[in-house]
């Protein structure tokens, strides 16, 4: 998928803009925009699935959780500090989930399927809360964050912000090409005709639902990507993450920002995370003020923030 | 007698109590255009969806090419040379014409189960796309979007993207359906042209297209064979008549 040039002009002076972040922001800011970030990478994968496939999703969160558990429980109890094990790790713990999730749900359609990628994310949610192995509903500290080193010597370490910071920001350029790749290549377009019309694309002789379940595991997999760099910026994980509230909230992300654009989803995840941490401070009710937000977009702009900046390129 | 590109045998498919398709056994000829009539609730569109997979049968079996393909999805009936089209004009809406025969002429890859190289540079790909762009007449509408087509339009691309898939047999659920006259005069002679190097089997209700473009006739009544012949003896046929064409010519 290539994107219109004032889009693309829009990425790259973003880019840059959070590039130069821990040159002149403090800890505070670096914490938050960190935290945008990670909800960038999570919400653009959501977006694969719910934009680009027409799949409506409530599993998400618990691609996210399990892979931040995962990045808990291995260092915790098998003392694995290297990213380079723990990372392909989590993420594989997420893809297999994604696999069976996405194989057993998929097997229903429309509602059905949001009926039951919601059920499977509250299985994940009790189970999680309720075994005391994973902390229960206190959740778990991840003991040390992922940290590399060659001879003895720390090489990589996520434990300095500016490092983790960097290393959140890679990752989101990183996911954003793959994705825009990925969309572009023969694959993609025929997402685009499942999306558009999966019965006609049956008959043209694509086999619709491998090619869903395929969506549906790298989407997944990339939310346990944004899962494991959540548990180590913030060095936690709960349960509340699987919570279908944190998947519904991201669902609003995509919507938020518009869908179907990468991009849109991406300034969904800065406006939510901005709105939810100012909103916050300034009254206990910052819900309301985000619904608020989401009925006026969702009348007014159906088609996002990002159809706002599209329409601006037109006129 | 050649072997016909496409057999059924006693192909039947029930629903509820109603028998829409009640022991249906036919033979499709290859190079012939095969026009299947029937007043509404016939069983017409049940039995292209039998034999497109879209539906399962009963009993019975579809023979292509000699091969049983009776329990095969739509998806594999496709790869094997059965292309399909539907009563509504089926296209991708937000697609351009070029991206939808583009995405169509991708069954050539095997699998689009690629990832990096953009859809737009294979250019075995380009190629039978531009080819069906041609074939379907809507060259100049390349790059609009499905969605803004005229409904004779949007019929075109419907079929080019049939063609893009390379198929030997068409098989077309009232391709005239809602079309106006001259809409309807463009596809039925478009229909006349693909069927210089294919086979089509056609379920149509306007009877004048059917006599001008079909080789064969199969008139179908509550879901059986009344009765199959060369256009003339069925307009001649007094079954028929009492039958079928009774009602709309009295």
């Amino acid at each position: 998928m290539s994107q219109p040039p004032r889009v693309q002009a829009l990425l790259i002076a973003g880019a840059i803009g959070l590039a130069a972040v821990p040159v002149i922001g403090d800890r505070f800011w670096l914490q938050l925009i960190g935290k945008a970030m990670i909800t960038c990478i999570f919400a653009i994968s959501l977006d694969l699935l719910v934009g680009y496939t027409g799949l409506v999703s409530l599993a998400h969160a618990a691609f996210f959780g399990l892979s931040a558990y995962a990045l808990a429980g291995l260092t915790n109890r098998l003392e694995l500090v290297s990213p380079l094990c723990t990372l392909p790790l989590s993420l594989l713990a997420a893809a297999l989930a994604a696999l069976g999730v996405g194989w057993l749900s998929l097997r229903a359609a429309g509602v059905y399927f949001i009926m039951v990628t919601l059920a499977f994310t509250q299985m994940f949610y009790y189970l999680f809360s309720e075994a005391p192995w994973f902390g229960g509903s206190d959740g778990l500290y991840v003991s040390r964050k992922p940290l590399l080193s060659l001879f003895g010597k720390p090489l990589f370490d996520l434990s300095n912000r500016t490092t983790a910071y960097l290393f959140i920001l890679a990752a989101l350029v990183l996911v954003y090409l793959l994705l825009a790749r990925l969309l572009r290549a023969p694959f993609g377009r025929v997402l685009a005709g499942i999306r558009g019309n999966e019965q006609r694309t049956r008959a043209l002789g694509f086999a619709t639902g491998r090619y869903k379940l395929v969506a549906f595991v790298i989407a997944g997999t990339i939310a346990g990507l944004a899962g494991y760099l959540d548990a180590t910026l913030y060095g936690f994980v709960n349960p509340a993450e699987f919570g279908w509230r944190q998947s519904g909230l991201l669902l609003m992300t995509v919507l938020l920002g518009g869908r179907g654009t990468l991009y849109g989803p991406m300034l969904g995840a800065f406006l939510l995370t901005f709105l939810e941490h100012f909103g916050a401070r300034a009254t206990d009710h910052w819900n309301a003020i985000v619904g608020a937000v989401v009925i006026a977009v969702v009348l007014f702009l159906p088609r996002g923030v990002a159809g706002l900046v599209e329409r601006g390129a037109r006129g | 007698m050649a072997e016909p590109i496409l057999e059924l045998r006693g192909l039947s498919r029930r629903f509820g109590a109603l028998r829409a398709v009640d022991s249906v056994s036919l033979a499709f000829e290859e190079g012939r255009v095969h026009a299947v009539i029937g007043p509404n609730g016939a069983g017409k569109s049940t039995l292209l969806n039998l034999m497109s997979g879209q539906l399962r049968a009963d009993g019975g079996s579809v023979r292509f090419r000699g091969q049983e393909v009776t329990r095969a999805s739509p998806d594999r009936l496709s790869r094997l040379g059965i292309g399909r089209s539907f009563q509504t004009a089926t296209v991708l809406a937000e697609l351009t014409c070029e991206e939808s025969l583009r995405l169509a002429a991708q069954s050539c890859l095997g699998s689009s189960m690629r990832f990096f190289r953009s859809a737009d540079h294979y250019p075995g790909v380009n190629a039978r796309a531009d080819r069906a762009l041609h074939a379907c007449r809507l060259p100049a509408r390349r790059t609009a979007r499905a969605k803004s087509l005229s409904y004779g339009e949007q019929r075109q691309l419907e079929i080019g993207m049939m063609l893009a898939t390379e198929p030997q047999l068409l098989l077309l659920d009232e391709p005239l359906a809602g079309l106006g006259h001259d809409e309807a005069l463009a596809v039925v002679d478009l229909l006349a042209a693909v069927a210089r190097d294919h086979t089509l089997v056609l379920v149509e209700h306007d009877m004048d297209a059917v006599f001008s473009v079909a080789d064969a006739v199969t008139v179908l009544v509550d879901g059986r064979v009344l009765e199959t012949g060369a256009p003339e003896q069925i307009r001649k046929s007094a079954a028929v008549r009492e039958a079928y064409l009774g009602e709309e010519e009295p």
